[in-house]
């Protein structure tokens, strides 16, 4: 093919609709090697098979997509290129600017916008790269991680159009030994109106490796964003992960995310889902290796008409290992919230340890939370627990802050925030902290 | 000086009346210790002068200084002076004590009502609380002075507090809000002896002439370390005998199978 005798923003105009041939060209447009375009059009072809969800799919059954029509949005935004810092929007610029990192990259659209890096992380081995680039740069480490181990292509109509579309992404990969202290920051801001975005993540560390990344997610007015994270994390290293969502309220949201985990691995994934019009979430933690320790704590806090559903799996495959999974949110006006977890321990996963918890603080009458837990249990000598609650703010808390004299609106507003300290006293940065409790003041208060 | 007065209080809980004419009077720099059986209406008592939702008033006022209370919400009776020190202070959970206590001295002392400093702060929250370092120094001496770890300042509100610690955590927010009125709902209940010392301290420092305490208490104990003024017998939802700190005297002797005995009848007519 010629197409390259056109400029990348020429070719992508150009593209109308969800196709194969809008497939191609968005891989020329990247100028990508073969492998890459062969493995999005063996995805495309997967995604063209696979039927879209419907309500007889027990994942869907709560979670309709009724409005939803994939012909309504533009395939692809088309790139504008990369800037200073100081050319970025002041919210991105106090983004970059609060958070005490290691290593920053700024997403637009479908491309980079800007990035920063210290030296150091190089000098150690440490690749933080923006996937497009390490496609060519690093060819063989993205062909043997990329969709491979954690999260598939076929694993269901949403990474399928993933994998033949991705356009923006992270690709994270510590050595062994290699400790990076401070976090690496990825923001993803979808400008333009009404299109898609395949945001990847790909976090790869080897053994004793340490690593945290914070992925912040913006904007997609109108808009669709089909995202996937993979963490793949190796033997006795410690990996922290946070993807903080707060994408505009029209936007649909459909996230996949894996972390398979090696023997005496560690992972803190904190998932955060504030925006989007409608979000269906599948996020799964793998325990591969005897002695791994994996946390799942998330938050959402939908209001007005927004959709949260947040579908975990707790997979526990080798003996001796943990997890622990935390789920709260609050719900106003007339939101929904669907939680729906299963822990599922495999043959010979003895002394498997695991606890599954989620809490539904209900504020409106009118908001409705449904929380499905489950157990699929084939070993012997296991501990699981799961809870799942549902209920209003306490009144006897409201009169006991009341008596100590602050107003209605101070208490529940107090006892909302404290419902939320049980996941954000293990959120690991702080600036995210103070991120998150600011969020969920506006909410509450608006 | 101020004064709190009962007069005549009826209150019903779901068409039940508990409080059947209550009638007290707590003056600045008194003790009063209201003594009265299991299920006598006390906590009752205790609830409706805080203001607790549950409880219909159906008859009778109570007053701080000759105005009445009972159309104010909880917090602006706390504003006016009264706090409630509970019998089962209720753990919430994510909310540290010093987070809270500090919206709480802030509300109490006025901070959050008066206009923002003109430093174009205005709707930023927690811009118009007591400064962070002024209410930490206060806090830490208090806790010290009340005997309650500095660690309960990051800890989350009665939240796996023993009972002893969390009477003694009502003692120290009482006197970080300084109230006129104590109503110490049975703040003895379930003590053991040290952890009633530390209490009885703590509330006879507080004890000061400026201020008023109704001492509910099922048991004459923890009348060994606060002395009252007066001592009142709580029965069948009032008043029934008032007298000096003899009468605890005598209800300890007697017990309160003479309460019943003599007024029973007169409960129930």
């Amino acid at each position: 093919m010629s197409v390259l005798v056109k400029e990348p923003e020429a070719i992508m105009q150009s593209v109308q609709g969800f196709s194969e041939d809008t497939v191609r060209a968005h891989s020329a447009a990247r100028n990508e090697p073969a492998w890459m375009l062969e493995f999005r059009l063996d995805a495309w072809r997967q995604f063209e098979t696979m039927p879209w969800p419907s309500a007889n799919d027990e994942a869907w059954r709560r979670t309709r997509l009724t409005g939803f029509d994939i012909a309504n949005f533009k395939p692809l935004a088309v790139s504008s290129g990369t800037v200073e810092k100081a050319e970025l929007s002041r919210l991105l610029q106090e983004e970059i600017n609060e958070m005490d990192s290691a290593a920053s990259m700024v997403f637009e659209d479908s491309s980079l916008r800007y990035s920063v890096f210290h030296a150091k992380l190089s000098e150690c081995g440490v690749i933080f790269a923006d996937l497009q680039s390490a496609v060519r740069e690093h060819p063989d480490l993205v062909q043997k991680y990329f969709m491979t181990k954690a999260v598939k292509p076929g694993l269901n109509k949403f990474t399928a159009l993933h994998a033949a579309l991705w356009d923006t992404g992270t690709f994270v990969y510590v050595p062994a030994k290699a400790r990076v202290t401070l976090p690496l920051q990825v923001i993803l801001n979808q400008v333009s109106d009404g299109v898609g975005g395949y945001h990847h993540t790909l976090v790869v560390t080897e053994e004793g490796a340490e690593v945290t990344v914070v992925d912040d997610l913006l904007g997609a007015k109108d808009g669709m964003q089909a995202s996937v994270v993979e963490l793949v994390i190796g033997n006795s290293s410690v990996v922290r992960y946070m993807n903080l969502q707060d994408f505009d309220h029209s936007a649909w949201n459909f996230l996949t995310g894996r972390a398979v985990l090696g023997r005496d691995a560690d992972l803190r994934w904190i998932q955060v889902s504030w925006g989007s019009r409608l979000t269906k979430a599948f996020l799964d933690v793998d325990l591969q290796g005897t002695g791994g320790h994996a946390e799942l704590l998330g938050i959402y806090f939908p209001i007005g008409h927004q959709h949260i559903d947040h579908q975990t799996l707790q997979i526990h495959r080798a003996p001796h290992c943990f997890s622990d999974l935390l789920f709260n949110g609050a719900l106003k006006d007339k939101s929904r919230s669907v939680y729906m977890g299963v822990i599922q321990v495999f043959p010979g996963a003895q002394k498997t340890d695991a606890y599954q918890r989620n809490g539904n603080l209900i504020l409106d009458a009118t908001a409705r939370a449904d929380s499905i837990p489950g157990l699929e249990i084939q070993a012997d000598d296991v501990r699981c627990t799961h809870a799942a609650t549902a209920a209003q703010v306490e009144e006897e808390y409201v009169f006991y802050l009341m008596a100590r004299g602050l107003s209605r609106a101070q208490a529940e507003r107090m006892i909302v925030q404290g419902f939320f300290q049980a996941v954000l006293d293990r959120v690991p940065v702080e600036s995210v902290v103070h991120k998150l409790e600011r969020v969920i003041e506006r909410k509450i208060g608006g | 000086m101020s004064v709190l007065e009962i007069r005549n209080l009826h209150a019903t809980v779901e068409d039940r009346e508990i409080l059947k004419g209550v009638n007290l009077t707590l003056r600045s720099g008194e003790i009063h210790a209201l003594m009265g059986p299991n299920g006598s209406g006390k906590s009752t008592l205790a609830y409706v002068i805080a203001g607790h939702p549950h409880y219909e008033i159906t008859d009778g006022d109570i007053l701080i200084d000759g105005e009445s209370i009972l159309e104010m919400e909880p917090d602006e009776r706390t504003k006016a002076g009264v706090f409630l020190a509970f019998q089962y202070p209720v753990a919430v959970p994510g909310v540290s004590v010093a987070n809270f206590l500090r919206t709480a001295v802030s509300n109490v002392r006025g901070y959050t009502t008066r206009p923002v400093e003109a430093e174009g702060r205005s709707g930023v929250i927690g811009s118009n609380l007591m400064p962070m370092r002024e209410f930490r120094r206060e806090l830490t001496d208090k806790m010290k002075e009340f005997n309650v770890d500095p660690s309960f300042a990051r800890r989350y509100l009665n939240d796996g507090f023993s009972g002893g610690e969390k009477k003694r955590t009502e003692v120290l927010q009482m006197a970080m809000l300084e109230p006129k009125f104590g109503i110490l709902d049975e703040s003895d209940s379930g003590l053991d002896i040290d952890a009633l010392r530390v209490v009885s301290d703590g509330i006879n420092k507080l004890a000061t002439p400026d201020r008023g305490f109704l001492l509910i208490t099922h048991y004459q104990r923890i009348l060994n370390y606060v002395k009252p003024n007066y001592v009142s017998i709580f029965y069948g939802g009032r008043v029934v005998m008032t007298g000096g700190p003899e009468v605890a005297h005598m209800l300890e002797e007697k017990g309160y199978g003479w309460v019943e005995r003599e007024f029973g009848e007169a409960v129930a007519a």
